[in-house]
């Protein structure tokens, strides 16, 4: 495959701050979604579906937990004789401020590798897109640079997003930052931060930008605007990007809809991760199930409707959750009473308790927590 | 040069499995889906991880392709070591000629060069369709403390089942004295799981003189183990409690699929290890109903479903009704169908308010109930019924509204 000419690059950290429950203890690529993924499976999947062999992952803090789910890569075929999977910490143990800087750091990583291009994509993106139609776009378009876009309304967490003004070509005619809207439904065409690039020119760009001290990548965007071809490449799929409590909270119902599921899990382009060996999920006497997403391991004993339940979760006779995410491993007791409430790893939740959030407030356990 | 192990194991898994009908039609008995995502075989080969026997040989010779692929290069069990792991040995040309596994005892005798390896105190004889966990190291701990040069892995059974098994009449320090293959009248109920740990010399020695003797069907149970009875060599029945099943039969593997369901039967599935699907997590819709089931990945429930197993990635449609059932992997069984009493085997397509099966209490004579087989990739047509003990596959001509 042509598109084997391309060295993947996903940065572990993008928005972290932004979910700072969740990605207290990891980073957020590798923040549990879906019943049974990390958010980084569905990037590392879709490069490896697409025959980008090579794929680097830029860890900033807190990748221990990244680590220990992405191991050699072999759960996503990334680690053969002709693929490699990498973590790449801080090279000088300092942490990344910016993204020229963090590209700076690894020149003598990408410089190595033998991919004459480079894909650039944050951790924090969750959808599935073919990237060999991104790279033929790239060719056919001679572009020296494409930017993928997604048009819709900006996350909310996304402080100063890059949108872009596309002609019918699809060539970029401006780049904006921080559009000065207030609309919350208003869509744009947000440019969510993966970039196709020729691997010399990314290394010229970013060595120029450092002797200048431009540590901006929206301004040197901008500023390549007028010098370079860019273009941009409409992703019209389900793309979802976590850029807070609220957007993962989203994210995991919007996976109640078919449509969505048969999207993102299309058996043509499937998703990988890491692999356990739970049994199929046990469902009682007493279960009652309504409208949700059950993973494998569960004991499913109580009455439980709109939400995802990772693998490994118990849920005690009696007890009522609506409108939870419950990750792996946790035990919910006996006649509990649960609403929009996001649970973390190893919680036990104790017989007879009650947590209610809002569907605009959901409350957060942390990890390990005892209620 | 092959680092030397203690034990090997030699997993039977040849066999066509004729009793299992349509569900081995095109596919060894061993890789039959059990238990919503494992294959029978899983069951012996996680034994033998657990048991660090990290050296096996499997036995194919019958409908081998899905089973070879299904192991692969041993990846899920951990059987994918540098110098050791499972390898699939299939019968072969020779200089002297080319033969079938004419018996078990024979798969062996063919293999001798493979297990020879090894240079092994041990070889652990297993098959492949039993469902069972079981620690191996204690059952050759056993053996040794016996000194013995055979001992044989015996589960005790009701007097009344006793008949169907063969049973092994042992003296009171457990030394073997007589076999008695399905005996009218059982002297004892000590029946034979089909596990068998030989002291590999001795084992060498008695497979090479049966391969000489004329009229021998080259089998262990009715020749290897005989003789070396009748040698007089010391042979030991080997205790074993916990949860055991052949199933080999539909109704027992139907029973022993219901068995996951009981929360009175011990065998608990954890470090069973298969070969995972890349399946999202299921999705139980607003409309269905779940109650005593296990369901897998990639499961879509719509419908109905009460005391029933469903593998990775079944559909079941709005107003279905699944009872009792085993379903494996891929297939959809469409709105309104009711399914009860029966195994729809991998990618059969149920058409919309068809019925298959019956439960027991509609029979007029319960001497015609039985579960209902579909085998794979079979598609049944809208209204279709077909009746209890019924079992069709996808050669089977079905019209109107029976068969």
């Amino acid at each position: 495959m042509r598109s084997n000419n391309v060295l993947g690059f996903i940065f572990a950290a993008t928005l972290d701050d932004k979910i700072p429950e969740l990605a207290s203890s990891r980073t957020t690529a590798s923040v549990p979604i879906g019943g049974k993924y990390r958010v980084i499976d569905f990037d590392l999947s879709n490069m490896s579906n697409s025959g980008v062999n090579n794929v680097g992952i830029v860890a900033k803090s807190n990748f221990q937990s990244l680590m220990d789910h992405v191991g050699s890569g072999s759960a996503y075929d990334l680690s053969k004789r002709r693929s490699n999977l990498s973590i790449l910490p801080s090279y000088d143990g300092k942490a990344f401020s910016s993204f020229v800087e963090t590209i700076y750091n690894m020149h003598g990583y990408i410089e190595h590798c033998r991919e004459e291009y480079v894909l650039i994509s944050q951790g924090n993106v969750i959808t599935n897109i073919d990237y060999t139609d991104v790279f033929d776009f790239h060719s056919k378009k001679k572009a020296d640079i494409t930017l993928i876009y997604k048009n819709h309304a900006i996350p909310q967490g996304y402080d100063r997003p890059i949108t872009l003004d596309v002609d019918d070509d699809g060539k970029v005619n401006q780049i904006f930052v921080k559009p000065g809207v207030v609309d919350k439904e208003a869509k744009f065409n947000h440019a969510y931060g993966s970039i196709l690039i020729k691997k010399d020119l990314l290394m010229s760009e970013i060595r120029n930008a450092i002797s200048v001290n431009h540590l901006d990548v929206r301004r040197l965007l901008q500023s390549g605007l007028g010098k370079y071809s860019i273009y941009a490449y409409e992703n019209k799929g389900y793309c979802a990007a976590i850029s807070s409590i609220n957007d993962y909270f989203e994210f995991n119902m919007d996976l109640m809809k078919k449509e969505v599921r048969d999207e993102l899990f299309n058996p043509q382009r499937p998703i990988y991760t890491k692999v356990r060996d739970d049994a199929p999920s046990r469902y009682g006497l007493t279960s009652n199930v309504k409208n949700s997403i059950i993973a494998q391991g569960c004991v499913i004993n109580g009455e439980v409707e709109n939400c995802v339940i990772s693998k490994g979760v118990y849920v005690g006779e009696g007890a009522k959750l609506s409108n939870c995410i419950v990750m792996q491993d946790t035990k919910i007791g006996c006649n509990t009473n649960l609403n929009y409430v996001i649970i973390d790893k190893d919680v036990t939740i104790k017989d007879g308790r009650s947590l209610m959030g809002y569907d605009s407030y959901p409350i957060y356990i942390a990890k390990k927590s005892v209620v | 040069m092959f680092p030397k192990k203690e034990v090997v194991a030699m997993l039977l898994a040849g066999g066509q499995g004729s009793r299992l009908g349509v569900l081995t039609r095109k596919l060894a008995k061993p890789a039959v889906p059990f238990g919503g995502k494992y294959r029978i075989i899983d069951f012996p080969l996680s034994n033998c991880v657990n048991s660090g026997i990290d050296a096996v040989g499997i036995l194919t010779q019958y409908q081998p392709l899905v089973l070879n692929e299904y192991i692969g290069n041993g990846q899920p069990w951990d059987l994918d070591s540098m110098h050791s792991g499972v390898n699939c040995l299939s019968p072969y040309q020779a200089v002297d000629g080319a033969d079938w596994y004419s018996g078990t005892a024979n798969a062996i005798y063919q293999n001798i060069n493979y297990i020879e390896r090894y240079n092994p105190e041990y070889v652990v004889i297993l098959s492949g369709d039993h469902i069972y966990k079981m620690d191996y190291n204690k059952m050759l701990d056993y053996h040794k403390e016996k000194n013995a040069a055979c001992t044989i892995a015996v589960i005790d059974v009701p007097l009344e089942e006793a008949s169907r098994f063969g049973i092994l009449n042992t003296n009171e320090d457990g030394s073997i004295y007589e076999f008695e293959e399905k005996p009218a009248h059982p002297k004892s109920t000590n029946a034979s799981m089909g596990i068998y740990i030989f002291s590999w010399k001795e084992l060498r020695k008695y497979l090479t003189e049966d391969e000489l003797k004329e009229g021998s069907s080259h089998d262990f149970g009715k020749d290897v183990l005989p003789a070396m009875l009748d040698a007089g060599e010391r042979m030991f029945a080997y205790p074993f409690e916990g949860y055991w099943k052949d199933v080999g039969t539909i109704d027992s593997l139907w029973e022993a699929n219901m068995d996951l369901l009981d929360p009175k039967v011990t065998l608990d599935l954890k470090d069973i290890y298969s070969r995972n699907p890349m399946m999202p997590p299921h999705y139980v819709s607003n409309e269905a109903s779940i109650q005593n089931s296990l369901v897998a990945d990639g499961c879509n429930v719509y419908g109905n479903l009460e005391f029933s197993i469903l593998f990775a990635g079944v559909t079941i449609g709005k107003n279905a009704t699944i009872n009792s059932s085993i379903i494996m992997p891929g297939a959809v069984i469409e709105d309104g169908a009711e399914v009860q009493f029966a195994i729809i085997a991998e990618n059969t397509v149920v058409g919309k308010n068809a019925k298959v099966g019956q439960k027991p209490e509609e029979m007029e004579n319960l001497d015609d109930w039985g579960i209902t087989v579909v085998g794979a990739n079979t598609v049944i047509k809208e209204n279709t019924v077909i009746k209890a003990k019924t079992m069709i596959d996808s050669d089977t001509e079905v019209d109107g509204n029976e068969k």
